[in-house]
């Protein structure tokens, strides 16, 4: 998804979009719009700063796609320029590897109880909204990529990335990259029936496994989610 | 201004990636400051044998493509201070780059960093036009068979008409018991076909094979023979004067046969 020249990157202030900049405008229009549609109501009803950058746009080409977008996804465009900063995340960071880079929270992957009622966590949780159905294995140097959630009906192997703005859901080995939230939302979650990610992003939050560790192969299906900044790891099955 | 070494080979899994971890780590052991880049774009492994695949956050496309800054992209190894990787990207291909962009890459590293090694992919098209575009220098990988050696001359060759001259060869996996033999072509032998100057020959050894699988360096194994080989071979680099390894008597099946004569178990 990402190749096919346009992408949508949410970020806490609004919506960034990143074109290819060998595009003509027709085929960023086409794309835009093929993405608004796979969004749904995503958008729906908040008012939204939008910037993009990868090229250049003239003021009637914004007026164009500030009326697209309008029209498609019932929301208020508040703002419309071309970013600066290089990135959606927050990149003032003084040293590599400390706890926030690239905007993102790093913690080391271990997978600790969260004390509270799982159910209560999850409840709080938004369930809804579109979703892609991917059936066979996701190999090293695929990318899945879709605004809304994810099921995938295989394994997810080492090399391989999920992204979804929504939730992700592997019915089977995880042990790629995936990245849930990706706009920003922390209320997704990551689902597996054995969840061992190279690394695993909610939101702007990141985990790794420890380094010193490797993990024998768990039975249990697990899922992580966000409370208090951090990714927590717990079963998801009613405890016997 | 740092300098820039690609490490190439023309045919496929003679070692390049090998090469460039331990000599990256050599370096960043002798107070130097390192910067590795994966062009290996799509088929990315130099992460994985320095063990810092998990680390990843964002690689050398999303740095080409303006997603983020270089800075943000390198991934700090975790043993050496001074070792930076910048990873390639696993799912695009070598068409992601252009040479002009590979070269202010390039540039961009050479000013904060004092080495730039840059491993390249197996072939002589795109991806190793990428690797080859922006070096001052090539260190070209061959193994002692015919096949290796044949594409080890045709690089040497691309190169040369790119204005890289006088690569510098490095031979890898070399046997001794099999050379002794006959069985295998003997460095001389190499080294007179190919007629270049060598910068170091590391021998065959299986503690590669698990230095490989756990993430870890080999050279960081001062003991192995492998590791004393890339070792000298950072000296090398560093311009000091290393007399080739000396890879007679540390032969195993010799020093089996000899335990074996003097009696001596395991
Ligand atoms: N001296 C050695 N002794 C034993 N095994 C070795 C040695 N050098 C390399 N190998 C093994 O050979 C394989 C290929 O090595 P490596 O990945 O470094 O090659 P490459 O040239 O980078 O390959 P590619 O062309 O696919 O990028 C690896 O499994 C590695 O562990
Ligand atoms: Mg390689």
């Amino acid at each position: 998804m990402s190749d096919n020249g346009v992408i949508f990157k949410a970020t806490k202030d609004g919506l960034i979009i990143i074109m290819n900049k060998e595009l003509e405008f027709d085929e960023i229009y086409n794309e835009i719009n093929k993405k608004l549609i796979s969004a749904g109501n995503f958008f729906k009803g908040a008012s939204l700063g939008v910037k993009y950058r990868g090229r250049k746009l003239s003021e009637e080409e914004i007026k164009i796609i500030c009326e697209l977008m309008t029209q498609k996804t019932e929301t208020t465009i508040s703002s419309f320029e071309e970013e600066t900063n290089n990135l959606g995340f927050n990149t003032d960071i003084k040293e590599e590897n400390t706890i926030k880079e690239n905007g993102f929270i790093k913690y080391d992957m271990r997978k600790e109880t969260y004390s509270n009622d799982i159910k209560s966590i999850l409840h709080s949780r938004e369930e809804e909204g579109i979703t892609k159905f991917y059936r066979g294995t996701v190999r090293s140097g695929q990318l899945i990529s879709y605004d809304g959630n994810i099921v995938i009906l295989g394994d997810v192997n080492p090399g391989a990335e999920i992204q979804a703005g929504g939730n992700i859901i592997v019915m089977g080995w995880l042990r790629g990259t995936v990245h849930a939230g990706m706009y920003g939302n922390d209320k997704a979650i990551v689902a597996s029936l054995s969840l061992q990610p190279v690394q695993l992003r909610i939101a702007n939050i990141i985990t790794r496994p420890p380094d010193e560790q490797k993990y024998e192969s768990p039975s249990v299906p697990e899922i992580a989610f966000v409370k208090d900044n951090m990714i927590f790891i717990e079963s998801f099955l009613p405890q016997k | 201004m740092g300098e820039v070494i690609v490490i190439t080979s023309g045919k496929g899994g003679v070692g390049k990636t090998t090469t460039t971890a331990n000599v990256g780590v050599g370096l960043a052991m002798r107070n130097k400051k390192v910067a590795l880049v994966d062009a290996d774009i799509g088929l990315r492994n130099l992460d994985l044998v320095l063990g810092l695949e998990n680390r990843i956050v964002f690689d050398l496309v999303d740095v080409v493509e303006g997603r983020c800054k270089l800075r943000n992209a390198l991934v700090k190894d975790k043993r050496f201070d001074g070792l930076y990787l910048l990873p390639a990207a696993q799912t695009r291909d070598k068409t992601a780059v252009k040479p002009e962009q590979m070269i202010k890459l390039c540039n961009d590293l050479r000013k904060e960093f004092d080495f730039v090694l840059i491993d390249c992919p197996a072939g002589i098209e795109q991806g190793f036009n990428n690797a080859v575009v922006a070096a001052d220098r090539a260190i070209v990988v061959t193994t002692p068979e015919v096949s290796a050696v044949r594409d080890a001359d045709r690089v040497i060759g691309l190169l040369e008409a790119k204005e890289l001259r006088n690569p510098r060869l490095l031979i890898n996996r070399i046997r001794n018991d099999m050379v002794r033999r006959g069985e295998m072509m003997s460095i001389e032998d190499v080294k007179d076909i190919l007629a270049v100057d060598i910068i170091g020959i590391v021998p065959d050894d299986e503690k590669i094979v698990i230095s490989t699988n756990r993430g870890e360096p080999v050279i960081t194994d001062g003991k192995s023979l492998a590791g004393q080989a890339y070792n000298n071979i950072a000296r090398r680099i560093l311009g000091e004067d290393v007399p080739l390894l000396d890879l007679e008597g540390h032969d195993e099946g010799f020093m089996l046969k000899l335990k074996k004569f003097l009696g001596i178990k395991n």
